[in-house]
């Protein structure tokens, strides 16, 4: 190593204000310190409280931006489909093939035939998906999907119960709780906003107790919390249950605020009390499925009901399940029984907080739900409007009376279906025959379950265009890639993670690299192309940025956000989600459609599905632990994320990497009689594919349960085999009626690998 | 003058390796064997009643260093201005010709060495060229815990009190380590 650094004086580097925008729970300042137009040392936040301090993925980013593995020039597939060869070209060239196949397939084809395979690798305002959304738009539309795997089920709960994503109070809010329940949330290494590890520090030092479920003692749970409970993946819904029985049975419900905030708390206690079915979900019934204690399922009913305020946090990853919205259906419900909604030191648990970074609502502008759905809608389609499915019916499956959420509900295909829908098109009864992917801001093959289903139907795709910085194993199927720059290569603005009041403006810290362009430099190339004039993308990047945050009334300067980095918003007191609506709500009713907390929603009876049901209800189903496919498969996998990664970017980066090993996780009683031992080399499979890995041994992980960090890179053998480790080999490419990713909801077996001379090791 | 020392709260690490990462990239130290800061995982227990807790260790920068005796050739130097301990790599003579001396005296391993044939040692510095111009060292303004500071240790000891015991961490009564804890250690009940 050189300390060649250490005589500069400051005058000759500049300090250069950005920060992380990958999709992460994060969204921190970065000050990079630049010299000779190349970044030498990367700071974090060092002004006002809060401060927003970058975790290691953040303070890595210099060994991203330099990597070796950086793609430098415009690339031509030349060998076969995820074989990974390529050949250099021009950018004129490059740009000539991509915008002539487009208007190519169009003309063929129809504008259906182009499918957006979007991510949120990019989370700045004008760069990622956003052009080339705009773009495809401009060129007469594109298939699109539905359903985000991070949150999809909870985002279906939060607008089922609330008719609202924001829910949940102000992060500092947490030192008014009595009670914190952390439900399958690890703030530790997902982050969850920059300031909520150390509040929720300072709450357990103030003697708040925090309670951990999580089938993985994992850093909140050692660190944070006072008590961890060991929960059987994908049975959280049985366990929420349980203790709404145990808070029924004693009498311990907020009955004042059911009868004026909720409708169909009845019909739900028939159903808990086994009314309904003649199965009373007690205590000891979920002991039998969760594996948590009947006297500890008790003695949290207890404390949760009486502490009050208490904070339920349900974490999104056990709503990444099969039925996974039942679960945050049955959180949410939860915490308007007892009370705790509207009032400091409680908790809405759903999709995000009441800070309006996401759901674009105007301060002090009430939100209106279209109860008629007869809002007046433009006759043709604007801008900001996908002609392909303009005017379309909604879907039967989406909350389409309510407004809000993410999801365009006239929107066909699930995600977690896009291979079958390429696979089968329109005879398969899905709405368009795809040719081509666009993709960007995403490594989608490995980030979507199954794997080598996917491989397949990108090998049938006529072609395959991506913008990328890496070789990523999507890349590789790819037949033009497109260099871009990253965030610290151009300007952009950054909204936070789910609703905390700031945001990080991102300057530009050095020129791009190689031949790298962003994506707006990149769409309008190939609009002018196409012989189309764009009134947007060919404005200046800083008017197209002074455009996008115009709505956001809450950055009083652009100019100061600019110069220091961040905006920090100064807000008076911590705020606190349906506090209007529990103050008055005559005058402030929630946005669903009986204008209530809906424990009981009409909506989805409407939808008269068994597996939909209008309250919130436990199920099995066929790849869980009590199914018949666990007496092949007699494990159950679950896929978070961890600390190193931000889904698969950067997975390569060596200061990160030797954080954490690549492993799967195994509790003793499983690995022994396996005959496995730490770091052997083992295999886990099932139908959809196998992995082959070093096994971590650890206690960490509960009996019957394994787990594999998902965002390790695919890497197959010649025989299939992955050695990358990528979780999603083995998930299922399905999803719940309301829309879950069953990402946690996976059997699978374990073996030692035990190298055979045939294979000529 | 001033021993210079650290803090540290082991209630609130959560292992996320941000000052560690923060370490490398301000000194310039690719990813391997060199770690001026180590972070320890300490795991104790057996399912369900388990323990985990981080310890995070640079230099203790002793208020009598045993690697300063054990160095053959007086490469390694405590400051009399603020009592941080430097090594002098153009004196030290390398790790294949000297056999770690330093690094096998030092109950914390804070000595550090690269791969390269006859590597000299090198070590936390408490981020000298930071503190000369009035800033905190790289890894404190890094925590996003606020679990580490660093200043005189009388300073550290008045605010933070004089314990100087943490799970993992063995204190040395002859080499004074210049250091503060506020501990989280493993009860087995």
């Amino acid at each position: 190593m050189s300390r060649d650094n250490s005589n500069l004086s400051v005058n000759e580097v500049k300090i250069i204000k950005t920060g992380c925008c990958h999709d992460c729970g994060g969204r921190c300042v970065l000050r990079t310190h630049v010299k000779n137009g190349k970044i030498i040392r990367i700071e974090t936040d060092n002004g006002d409280e809060p401060q927003l301090r970058a975790c290691a993925r953040g303070r890595a980013y210099r060994q991203r931006i330099y990597s070796p593995e950086r793609l430098k020039y415009p690339l031509r597939r030349v060998g076969e489909r995820g074989e990974g060869k390529f050949e250099r070209i021009s950018w004129d060239e490059a740009l000539e093939i991509v915008s002539s196949k487009l208007i190519e397939i169009k003309e063929k084809y129809g504008n259906s035939a182009i499918l957006l395979v979007p991510g949120g690798g990019n989370q700045g305002m004008i760069h990622g998906i956003v052009p080339i959304v705009l773009m495809l738009h401009q060129i007469g539309g594109y298939t699109r999907m539905w359903g985000a795997p991070s949150y999809e089920g909870v985002l279906f709960a939060s607008m089922a119960t609330y008719g609202t994503m924001m829910t949940g109070n102000a992060r500092e809010d947490l030192l008014n709780s009595k009670l914190i329940i952390m439900w399958g949330w690890n703030p530790a290494n997902t982050i969850w906003d920059p300031e909520t590890n150390l509040i929720l520090a300072k709450a357990r030092e103030k003697g708040i107790k925090i309670y951990a479920i999580d089938p993985i003692f994992t850093d909140s749970a050692a660190i944070l919390a006072d008590e961890w409970i060991p929960i059987r993946p994908g049975t959280d819904t049985a366990l929420l249950i349980a203790i709404t029985y145990e808070i029924i049975t004693q009498n311990l419900q907020d009955q004042s605020f059911i009868e004026t905030y909720t409708v169909g708390f009845e019909k739900y206690k028939d159903y808990v009390l086994g009314i309904e079915d003649n199965q009373p979900k007690t205590p000891e019934w979920a002991e039998e499925i969760t594996s948590v204690p009947a006297n500890m399922i008790r003695k949290l009913a207890q404390e949760y009901a009486t502490s009050k305020p208490a904070a339920l946090i349900a974490g999104w990853g056990p709503a990444r399940t099969a039925f996974g919205e039942q679960y945050s259906r049955a959180a949410n419900v939860l915490c308007a029984i007892t009370g705790n909604i509207g009032i400091n030191g409680g908790y809405a648990s759903g999709f995000m907080r009441a800070y309006y970074s996401r759901e674009r609502i105007v301060p002090g502008e009430k939100k209106k739900t279209d109860t008629s759905n007869k809002e007046q809608k433009p006759k043709k389609p604007r801008l900001k409007d996908n002609p392909i499915d303009f005017g379309a019916p909604p879907r039967e499956d989406a909350l389409y009376k309510l407004s809000g959420g993410t999801n365009p509900a006239n929107t066909r295909i699930h995600y977690n279906d896009y291979y079958e829908a390429i696979l089968q098109g329109k005879k398969g009864g899905y709405p368009a025959d795809i040719k081509m992917a666009y993709i960007a801001g995403t490594n989608r093959l490995n980030q979507f379950s199954n794997v080598n289903k996917g491989v397949k139907a990108f090998k049938s795709l006529d072609f395959i265009i991506i913008h990328e910085q890496f070789m990523t194993p999507t890349a590789k199927f790819a037949d033009v890639i497109l260099p871009v720059n990253t965030f610290m290569e151009r300007n952009d603005v950054a909204v936070p993670w789910l609703g905390s009041p700031y945001y990080i403006y991102l300057n530009k810290a050095i020129e791009s690299l190689y031949e790298s362009k962003s994506d707006l430099e990149i769409c309008r190339e190939l609009l002018k192309r196409m012989g189309i004039k764009s009134s947007l993308l060919d404005l200046p990047e800083d008017q197209i940025l002074r455009l996008f945050i115009a709505p956001r009334k809450d950055i009083k300067s652009y100019n100061k956000m600019k110069r220091d980095g961040y905006y920090k918003v100064k807000v008076e007191e911590p705020f606190v989600a349906f506090k209007d609506q529990i103050a008055d709500l005559e005058n402030n009713p929630f946005p669903t459609l009986s204008g209530k907390i809906e424990i009981y929603c009409e909506h989805i009876a409407e939808k008269n599905n068994p597996l939909m049901p209008s309250f919130p209800q436990y199920f099995s189903h066929d790849e869980h632990y009590d199914s018949p496919k666990a007496k092949k498969y007699p494990l159950q996998l679950i896929t978070p994320h961890n600390k190193r990664r931000t889904h698969s970017t950067l997975n390569m980066i060596p200061w990160l990497e030797e954080i954490e090993p690549h492993a799967v996780w195994i509790n003793p009683v499983d690995a022994e009689p396996r005959k496995i031992k730490e770091e052997d080399l083992v295999d886990v499979y099932n139908d959809r594919g196998r992995i082959r890995i070093p096994a971590k041994v650890t206690g960490r992980v509960m009996p019957g349960v394994v787990v594999v960090y998902q965002g390790s890179w695919y890497n197959p053998n010649k025989e299939g085999v992955d050695l990358g480790g990528c979780a999603n080999v083995l998930t299922n490419d399905v999803h719940s009626p309301g829309g879950a990713f069953p990402m946690n909801s996976n059997l699978v077996q374990v073996e030692l690998y035990v190298k055979k001379q045939a294979e000529g090791f | 003058m001033p021993q210079m020392g650290f803090y540290f709260d082991q209630t609130r690490c959560t292992g996320c390796f941000a000052c560690a990462v923060a370490c490398k990239d301000w000194h310039d130290i690719p990813a391997g064997p060199i770690n001026w800061l180590r972070i320890k995982e300490i795991e104790k227990g057996k399912y369900p009643k388990l323990f985990l807790t981080y310890l995070v260790q640079a230099c203790n920068h002793c208020t009598d260093p045993p690697c300063i005796k054990a160095c053959p050739v007086n490469a390694i130097i405590k400051r009399e201005s603020d009592g941080v301990v430097i090594v002098n790599q153009e004196e030290c003579i390398g790790k294949n010709e000297c056999g770690f001396k330093c690094l096998k005296v030092c109950p914390w391993d804070a000595p550090q060495f690269g791969l390269e044939e006859n590597a000299k040692m090198q070590k936390c510095d408490l981020c000298l060229e930071r503190l000369e111009q009035g800033q905190q060292t790289i890894c404190v303004e890094a925590c996003p815990m606020y679990a580490l500071d660093v200043g005189p240790i009388n300073e550290l000891r008045e605010k933070y009190g004089n314990n100087v015991d943490a799970e993992g961490f063995n204190y040395s009564e002859k080499y004074k380590p210049s250091i503060v804890f506020k501990p989280r250690f493993y009860d087995k009940k």
